[in-house]
């Protein structure tokens, strides 16, 4: 045990993360993006509650599968931290959250609003919607509970402001030892909290090869092709793309693609109907990775939209960057972020016009465009290097026993707190000598 | 000089540890000292508990009492050798165990909770940034001392001390038994004794003393015994007063004492007063730093069978076993132990 003092040591790390082939970004992008390096340099154990996985992994490190109420606390406390990977999908990120409520990690948090897996995981997935509504009293007082009944009685009409208003982020850290973020307002916004340590490292993902060209070939053949991708829920803003495309003279000149799982098909097949564009717009529904790459490579503009944002860096952005494609983003959140030289921006009260205006700039003169695409695979090498984000871990990670030495210090704070909350007034100088004799203890 | 000895006591368990306060407040007494054991009760679970006691020890203010000045405190135990007093000497007898050496050992509770590491973290961070308040630094044995210093960093002295009424232990010819002398619980391996004594080729006859920690833990040794089909060569003594104490080690063929990584072990020392030959395991750490292998004792592997090898060569060989114990006795008086020593080193 006394390693744990020797620097030379390889780390041994425990990984909380949805695996390959599961249907999300942080499987298929963001972990196999980082985990050649992250495998190399540290001894890994990938945990997963998912029954299957790539089998593939196991050549990088070893998967061991759990069950949140019976995982091996000895096991998980022999290693020198472990990192839970948080998102906004119950489906992929409940057990890893339930299992960071008892032992103490690094939360990577790839969302920073988390409301909807909350309120995902306790009304939908556990039927619990008093510990639901516990939650939100718990964080956001008698203003978040009325907003949460009001949820609760008028069905999933105002989920968005509460995404907005009540991001339940704290709750997803709840006994974290230090947060890692990818994105500059995440970083913020964490910070401010004033509860935990947080770091920011740019989302990373696996490069292309050097001698990739990407979009100035594409430039050639017409129609042009756009495509979007990825789980085409409500915050996609599907409708508004497909009303500015109908309202678009020239839409003849595009094509769209839609990738990936829609929530509701048929009301979306109607509505193409509807709207006429039944000859440019074709959804291909969830699709294997290298056809989604094949497409990708062969499309000329994706439209990478999001409202509201769940505040995180995007993974499908990077994909897009990947490919040297040029993209509409949403001015909002971390996509507000990103250089005006590697994406054009579509503004959320000018949506319609700006997604119009940015088409018809593309028909006038692709090559713009094209340049774009190409310092978007740029920015993506400098910047979202799978290696350089696993130095960063790998420093977070050196610094766990620091963070679980702060953590105990708070924790028994709070504990002394509790305790003396009964008897002592706030004109009592006591807290403070507590609080002194605890920085003794376990201050630097 | 007005003397504080700040220890912990978890209620209604006695052992080496109680027996070592006492002995040092009685020293001090006899040496012309005011002195007295402060003892703050301590429970290590849930694990935050453990980091509860560490900030009550620190909120206490020992260095007065009625105005007049405490002059010196002594810290035996954790947390309560974390205590703050400007006149602090620590006689470390062992920091908390499972935060450290016996945390990936089979006897650890602390890893199997799920805040286990974290605690574990604090605790060494207690340690490491206050242990150096105190003006000088002893252990209780060599083995405490460099657990100190392999896990902590921190340089600190062997202080030996003889066993409780040293003078009052004395020898006579062996008797067919083999005499094991402790509290009864896992770390000191009666269980690895009872499997050792049904392997052996010789009926020897093995007399435990001492009560258990837990009320399940007698029967269930009873039980094992029963089950080994060794229940008529064991004999099971409890709790036994100090004369009887003597009078068993007086008559022993050997004393066996194979614990886990013992911080110090009176029951060492004691088989040396009384000349009679030690078995003990090569992981069980302060007996060693007394017995010589195949000297003064036996140090065998912490397995059935190496043990139960040496209970058959004593039984078979109780002419080499007397000269051993033997020569165990010139061992301890060689050592010249002596609480004079001690309180010279504490006190200067």
């Amino acid at each position: 045990m006394d390693q744990r003092n020797s620097e030379a040591a390889r780390m041994k790390i425990n990984w909380f993360c949805p695996l390959p082939p599961a249907k999300t970004s942080i499987a298929d992008d963001y972990l196999v993006g980082i985990l050649p390096a992250l495998a190399n340099q540290t001894e890994l154990i990938l945990w997963t509650d998912q029954s299957t996985w790539d089998r593939n992994l196991e050549n990088l490190a070893p998967v061991r599968r759990y069950d949140p109420d019976r995982i091996s606390w000895p096991e998980l406390n022999q290693a020198d931290v472990t990192f839970y990977n948080i998102g906004n999908n119950h489906l992929f990120h409940a057990a890893i959250w339930q299992v960071s409520r008892r032992h103490p990690g690094i939360v990577v948090l790839h969302d920073l609003r988390v409301h909807n897996f909350f309120d995902s995981l306790y009304r939908r997935q556990w039927s619990d919607v008093a510990g639901y509504l516990a939650q939100m009293k718990r964080y956001y007082g008698d203003e978040g509970l009325r907003a949460a009944k009001d949820l609760v009685n008028s069905g999933a009409a105002n989920i968005d402001f509460m995404i907005e208003h009540y991001p339940l982020t704290p709750l997803a850290l709840e006994n974290c030892l230090a947060a890692v973020v990818h994105s500059d307002e995440a970083f913020a916004r964490v910070a401010a909290m004033r509860e935990w340590p947080v770091v920011h490292a740019s989302l990373p993902r696996s490069l292309p090869p050097q001698h990739n060209d990407g979009a100035s070939l594409r430039l050639m053949e017409r129609p042009y092709r756009l495509i979007m991708f990825g789980y085409m829920g409500r915050n996609r803003r599907v409708d508004v793309v497909l009303k500015a495309l109908s309202a678009l003279p020239e839409r003849d000149c595009f094509r769209l693609d839609i990738f990936g799982e829609i929530p509701d098909a048929r009301s979306l097949r109607r509505r193409i109907a509807k709207l006429d564009l039944g000859h440019l717009v074709r959804l291909h529904g969830y699709t294997p990775e290298t056809e989604l790459n094949k497409a990708l490579r062969t499309s000329h503009l994706a439209i990478n939209l999001r409202y509201p944002t769940m505040g995180e860096a995007s993974g499908s952005q990077l994909r897009i960057w990947y490919h040297a494609l040029p993209s509409l983003v949403t001015d909002v959140g971390w996509y507000s972020s990103l250089s005006r030289d590697t994406v054009a921006h579509v503004r959320l009260e000018h949506e319609v016009a700006d997604i119009q205006s940015h088409l018809r700039a593309f028909l006038k003169d692709p090559q713009p465009f094209a340049a774009m695409g190409q310092r978007s695979l740029r920015t993506l090498r400098e910047q979202h290097n799978p290696e350089r984000y696993v130095r960063t871990i790998l420093d977070v990670a050196a610094a766990a026993r620091q963070f679980r030495v702060r953590k105990s210090a708070y924790d028994l704070a709070r504990r002394a707190g509790t305790m003396m909350g009964s008897w002592t007034s706030k004109a009592s100088h006591e807290p403070i000598r507590i609080a002194e004799k605890i920085c003794e203890v376990f201050g630097p | 000089m007005r003397i504080l000895i700040a220890t912990v006591q978890v209620p209604f368990i006695r052992g080496g540890a109680e027996i070592h306060a006492e002995g040092l407040c009685d020293a001090l007494h006899q040496a012309g000292h005011e002195a007295e054991i402060l003892a703050i009760p301590f429970k290590w679970y849930p694990p935050e508990k453990i980091l509860d006691h560490i900030l009550a020890c620190r909120l206490l203010d020992v260095t007065e009492v009625a105005g007049t000045r405490v002059d010196r405190l002594i810290g035996l135990r954790f947390p309560a050798y974390l205590i703050p007093h400007p006149n602090k000497v620590l006689w470390i007898l062992h920091q908390h165990r499972t935060a450290y050496e016996l945390w990936d050992h089979a006897l650890s509770d602390l890893v199997y909770y799920p805040n286990g590491s974290q605690v574990r973290d604090a605790i060494e961070q207690a340690d490491r940034k206050l242990i150096p308040e105190a003006r000088a630094v002893f252990a209780n044995s060599r083995n405490v001392a460099q657990r100190l210093k392999r896990f902590c960093g921190i340089d600190s002295t062997p202080l030996y001390h003889p066993p409780p009424n040293a003078e009052k232990f004395y020898y006579t010819e062996a008797e067919d038994f083999l005499f094991f002398p402790s509290r009864l619980c896992i770390p000191k391996r009666q269980e690895l004794a009872l499997r050792a004594l049904a392997m052996t080729r010789n009926p020897v006859r093995l007399s435990f003393a001492g009560t258990s920690d837990h009320p399940d833990y007698t029967p269930k040794l009873e039980s094992m015994a029963r089950k080994l089909k060794i229940h008529n060569r064991v004999e099971w003594l409890g709790g036994i007063n100090e004369d009887e104490k003597r009078s068993r080690y007086a008559r022993a063929l050997a004393v066996v004492y194979p614990p886990v990584d013992e911080d110090y072990g009176y029951v060492t020392l004691e088989a040396m007063l009384a000349s009679k030959p030690v078995i003990t395991c090569r992981d069980s750490g302060g007996p060693l730093e007394f017995v010589l292998d195949q000297t003064t004792g036996l140090i065998t592997e912490p397995t059935p069978e190496a043990l139960a090898t040496a209970f058959d060569f004593v039984w078979e060989n109780r002419e080499q076993a007397a000269a051993w114990g033997r020569a165990g006795r010139v061992r301890y008086e060689s050592l010249n132990l002596s609480w004079t020593n001690v309180i010279q080193k504490l006190l200067a």
